[in-house]
């Protein structure tokens, strides 16, 4: 069953790689920006990162999907004059990337913040910008040291791009309840797509952890 | 603010007994994830034949989206097993596997956490390893691991607004039920989208001062 839908099924699953991926590069720039706003000097800088972090590490992923498909449009719209559509694909992006910007800012801050002051102030004595010494001195390292912990958000976000599905973006979710309302056999089909993921999953998240170590050895020890 | 009125307020009381089942499927899925937890994680240490058993199903619960396992438990469970028999349980056993997994690995930290001294020491004053576990091992690795398991409940309730999907009346439910009434889902969409984030924003802030709480009394506040 599962076999004869192969190509429909692989196609959809694409689509979480490519809503993964979209989705992963807002949620970095955004959340890199977020953390860098965190620890400014200036307290208003200070406060929009707070509340960026606080609105969406505690917003549920779903509530995001919906209310920048739905709610979004009609905001911007009235804002330009006129009337305007996500395509779902977009919606799923935006709201995907935006609710991940929140953890991965914890992340980077807490990776900023573990680089020693010293480095930092080395930079300065040697008259680096300020932008070069993030570059430079700041950014290799937390990536670095950031890695285990990205790595599980990765993952959670690649699962929470099951959801897309709900907004009718044809990933794999999407795919496998198009051919049960057809078949009418859930029980192959729904264990089958559980099985793919956590294979996936599993594996691939396993194999980038395995590498991470390697590479965070060879350059970091 | 016509508008806020007539869609939020008005219908407060639909939106607010959403936000009641909302809050019975979380603490309901949030004791079997903890069970669930603690029985996975004593026999993946303890009961070396069923190790592999504990293992596969730990992994499998952790890296399958949430999504996925509901639709799973709820289409195909009654079709093996028979049960679960409504939506409503379906969607708090769907909730409580996941996060059973997750549990499982934080208290096999928190177990290891506890130094291998404090067990000798139990052992060298006649206490049986049932009373070691129960009075020595548990009391300290719960502590260790308080705010992992109050994140772990954000994390039920974040991912409890997909029950709406198999129609079980939360407040995600409520919510789109409105919007599909009315057609209008700025204000309504808005004031859940807040609901929730309010919500999460009181019971992790809570938690953690209560996490926090107890540790200071029994003396962890190092950790």
């Amino acid at each position: 069953m599962f076999w004869e839908y192969r190509l429909v099924l692989l196609r959809g699953l694409a689509f979480n790689a490519y809503v993964f991926l979209a989705a992963a590069a807002v949620a970095l720039s955004v959340g890199l920006i977020a953390a860098l706003l965190r620890i400014n000097r200036a307290w208003p800088f200070r406060w929009i990162g707070t509340l960026h972090v606080e609105v969406f590490r505690n917003a549920p992923d779903y509530i995001m999907v919906v209310w920048v498909h739905f709610v979004l449009p009609l905001l911007l719209g009235a804002a330009i004059g006129r009337r305007i559509e996500f395509h779902p694909f977009v919606s799923a992006v935006i709201a995907l990337g935006f609710v991940y910007s929140g953890y991965f800012a914890e992340t980077f801050r807490a990776g900023i913040q573990s680089i020693p002051l010293g480095h930092i102030e080395a930079g300065r004595s040697c008259g680096m910008s300020e932008f070069l010494i993030l570059r430079r001195v700041v950014l290799p390292q937390v990536v670095r040291r950031m890695l285990p912990e990205a790595i599980n958000q990765f993952v959670s976000l690649f699962k929470a791009t099951t959801i897309v599905s709900l907004i009718a973006v044809p990933d794999l979710m999407y795919q496998v309840s198009m051919v049960i309302q057809q078949e009418m056999k859930p029980l192959p089909l729904y264990t089958s797509a559980a099985l793919t993921y956590f294979a996936v999953i599993y594996v691939v998240a396993g194999l980038v952890r395995l590498l991470s170590e390697r590479w965070r050895n060879r350059i970091y020890a | 603010m016509g508008n806020w009125e007539r869609l939020v307020w008005n219908q407060r009381g639909v939106l607010l007994q959403g936000l009641m089942v909302t809050v019975e499927v979380c603490l309901i899925a949030f004791v079997l994830a903890v069970l669930g937890g603690l029985a996975l994680c004593l026999v993946r240490m303890y009961m070396r034949p069923l190790k592999p058993l504990a293992v596969l199903l730990t992994e499998f619960f952790r890296a399958t989206p949430i999504f996925v396992q509901l639709m799973w438990v709820t289409y195909v469970w009654p079709e093996i097993f028979g049960w679960p028999n409504s939506f409503f349980t379906a969607g708090w056993v769907a909730l409580g596997l996941q996060s059973s997994g997750y549990l499982a690995e934080t208290f096999r930290a928190g177990i290891e956490a506890v130094p291998r001294g404090h067990r000798e020491a139990g052992y060298s004053v006649g206490m049986s390893p049932v009373l070691v576990f129960g009075r020595i091992v548990l009391p300290q690795s719960l502590l260790t691991v308080a705010p992992s398991i109050v994140n772990q409940f954000t994390v039920i309730v974040k991912s409890s607004t997909l029950v709406s999907v198999i129609t079980v009346q939360d407040l995600m439910f409520q919510a789109l039920k409105l919007v599909n009434v009315w057609y209008e889902p700025i204000e309504i969409l808005t004031a859940t989208a807040g609901i929730y984030i309010g919500f999460i924003f009181l019971v992790s802030t809570a938690g953690k001062m209560l996490a926090d709480m107890l540790r200071q009394r029994y003396g962890l506040a190092a950790a």
